[in-house]
């Protein structure tokens, strides 16, 4: 303990960040009443509101404070009632600083302090806008406790940096847009439920009436949409992950990233267990993948745990490496699971989509015939592949698991860092000679799974896994061979 | 078999316990294809009543046959066993699975019974654990056998600590 004290308030401008959260929250009534009840009702309502709100988001500023003394951060607030919130310093998990479009006009940042509190579960606190100097004021004292003497010495390493074109390629190859047509489609028919007068409808008519029936015209069509789907892909990625960089100070790893709205968040290398490298079939050709690092306890926030949203495989595998030193390289090979597990993928695919070729067949409608055929050919070079990405490989510290084909995931964890090993085998497994082998992580990293191992695979793989623990269980068959 | 059976199997009394939740359940199903049963022959549809009362009947008969057969399958192959450094639970017949929680990764160990379950003289252990997927519950066991159960994983748990 430092004893560092530090305290303050929010920084001025804050005010206005406050009253635009008022706003926000007043918005959608005010559009519909403009909607509804014209401007007459619209100018009294919305100096009410001015009155009301800028008072009050100055009054929630002044009330605000928070201190850093005796090895507490305490945050003072509340308009009506007093509230105070006290975090022990040794329960802060880490301190992200983020900063929006507006925050980055303004000079002003956002901080975030996540802790563990008692039991498990996680409190989280957030200082809505502070100066850059406060911020980074806020973070020594709040984080400078472990830090020490060596922290002045050398200047943190930078592991990682995004290139925008490979951010670009990473957004185009990430598939997650096929997701995206569901979500459109029902964003857009909620938006068009909520609009006045049937706007939608007539534009659906209009639409309709003018809807090309010429196949090349449509097929132009289909082009351009794909087209923009890329792009908005390619930009989407370029804007959440611009300029991301990754660095290392000895201690702790820190990424920061956006183009607009830029995020800082710290991880703490000793919590790291692990790291998952997840590929797709369209990055494959170009050998990159994204690198997540396995951190549990570490509050599931999207990119929260992001190593490199996108990186060539031998930079993937040095980067690994530099952040767990035990960590196997993702290209090696790893030991394939039998090849009942390639028959069970098949049977497990096949049925629903002959199925679907037999109904067609009845049917006798052509392009469903054909449509069906080519969806039990792609269920069938689906299945094969999601076989052969099937492995696992264990060298005594670091379990590596891969599996998945469209999502591929390849994951390498320490197996101490599991809260609970689990074997499944279903009737047809067990016919089969398989099980799965999967490893809870709990606190937010998930759990990693071995699918289809064959029986031997599993038994020998369980007894090194955890000598300590799994051995002993193993059945006398296996433990006569002696385990390992 | 990859892994050995663990030793102890839960409390006889649970046969009974689950016996009595799936008659329960079986004889709501059985009252209700009676009602509507009644209610096809009352409003004069005998093909209709005939063809609900007898394939009601039917899944009636299969529901509890095969509902009396799980209870005794889940019963037999329910075991648990508290070793030197974990706490193993196998269950299943068809979809086996075993589990294993390494004591120095268990968070919270919690006794509770039901009305029903309190009158069978049993209580329930749920061991969690950090990872909602990796908690264990042992369904039916005796009060002693379950104070000691709890006493020896806490000890246990505390020996780990430091490892």
């Amino acid at each position: 303990m430092s004893g560092q004290e530090l305290g303050g308030r929010l920084h001025p401008l804050a005010v206005l960040l406050i009253a635009r959260r008022f706003v926000g929250m007043s918005l959608l009534p005010a559009a519909a009443l403009l909607l509804s009840a014209g401007t007459k009702v619209l100018v009294p309502l919305l100096v009410t509101a001015l009155l009301v709100g800028v008072p009050l988001a100055v009054l929630s500023w002044s009330r605000f404070r928070y201190r850093v003394a005796g090895g507490r951060l305490e945050l003072h607030s509340g308009v009506v009632g007093r509230k105070v919130r006290t975090i022990p310093l040794d329960r802060l998990r880490g301190v992200d600083l983020t900063a929006s479009f507006l925050h980055r006009l303004l000079g002003l940042v956002r901080v975030e302090v996540e802790a563990a509190a008692g039991g498990g579960s996680r409190a989280e606190l957030s200082l809505a806008a502070v100066s850059q100097s406060d911020a980074e004021r806020l973070r020594e004292a709040l984080l400078g406790r472990a830090r020490g003497v060596e922290e002045e010495e050398p200047g943190p390493r930078r592991l990682y940096r995004a290139s925008p074109g490979l951010l670009a390629l990473g957004g185009i190859t990430s598939m997650r847009y096929l997701l995206a047509p569901a979500a459109i489609v029902g964003f857009v028919f909620n938006l068009a439920d909520d609009l006045p007068g049937d706007i939608a409808g007539r534009a659906a008519d209009a639409a309709a009436e003018r809807a090309p029936t010429d196949p090349v015209l449509i097929g132009l069509l289909a082009a351009g949409a794909i087209l923009a789907v890329v792009l908005v892909a390619a930009a989407g990625s370029l804007l959440v992950d611009w300029d991301f960089t990754l660095e290392d100070d000895g201690e702790r790893l820190t990424a920061s990233r956006g183009l607009l709205t830029r995020r800082l968040v710290q991880l703490d290398r000793d919590r790291i267990r692990g790291a998952d490298v997840r590929d797709t079939p369209l990055r494959r050709p170009f050998g990159i993948a994204a690198v997540t690092a396995i951190a549990p306890g570490l509050r599931g926030r999207t990119g929260g745990t992001t190593l490199a949203p996108v990186t060539h495989a031998a930079a993937a595998a040095a980067l690994l490496r530099s952040v767990d030193p035990l960590a196997p390289d993702p290209r090696a090979p790893l030991a394939p699971h039998p090849p009942a597990a390639r028959t069970r993928r098949l049977v497990r695919t096949l049925p629903l989509a002959l199925l679907s070729v037999v109904a067609a067949t009845v049917a006798m409608v052509p392009w469903a015939i054909a449509a069906a055929a080519l969806l039990t050919a792609s269920a069938v070079v689906l299945a094969l592949d999601r076989y052969r990405q099937l492995g696992h490989g264990f060298d005594g510290r670091r379990l590596a698991l891969r599996g998945g084909s469209l999502l591929r995931r390849w994951s390498e964890l320490d197996p101490g860092a599991a809260v609970a090993f689990e074997l499944r085998s279903s009737p047809g497994q067990r016919r089969a000679g398989l099980c799965t082998l999967t490893l809870h992580l709990g606190q937010g990293a998930g759990s990693r799974r071995a699918l289809d191992l064959g029986e031997e695979q599993a038994a020998e793989l369980v007894a090194r896994l955890e000598p300590r623990i799994l051995a002993p269980l193993v059945a006398s068959r296996e433990a006569g061979r002696g385990p390992g | 078999m990859i892994l050995r059976a663990p030793a102890n199997a839960i409390d006889p009394r649970m046969r009974t316990y689950w016996t009595v939740q799936a008659l329960t359940a079986t004889a709501v199903l059985g009252a209700l294809v009676a009602t509507a049963t009644t209610i096809a022959a009352v409003l004069g549809a005998a093909t209709a009543a005939w063809a609900v009362g007898l394939g009601g009947g039917l899944g009636f008969v299969i529901v509890g046959v095969s509902s009396l057969v799980a209870v005794r399958l889940a019963y037999r192959h329910f075991r648990y066993e508290v070793t030197e450094h974990g706490l193993y639970v196998a269950r299943g017949r068809f979809w086996r699975r075993q589990q294993i929680v390494p004591h120095a990764r268990l968070q919270t160990v919690d006794t509770t019974a039901g009305p029903l379950l309190r009158a069978f003289g049993l209580v329930a252990v749920q061991v969690s654990t950090a990872s909602a997927a990796g908690g264990i519950s042992i369904p039916g066991l005796r009060r002693p056998v379950a104070d000691e159960l709890v006493t020896e994983l806490a000890r246990r748990a505390e020996l780990e600590e430091g490892t």
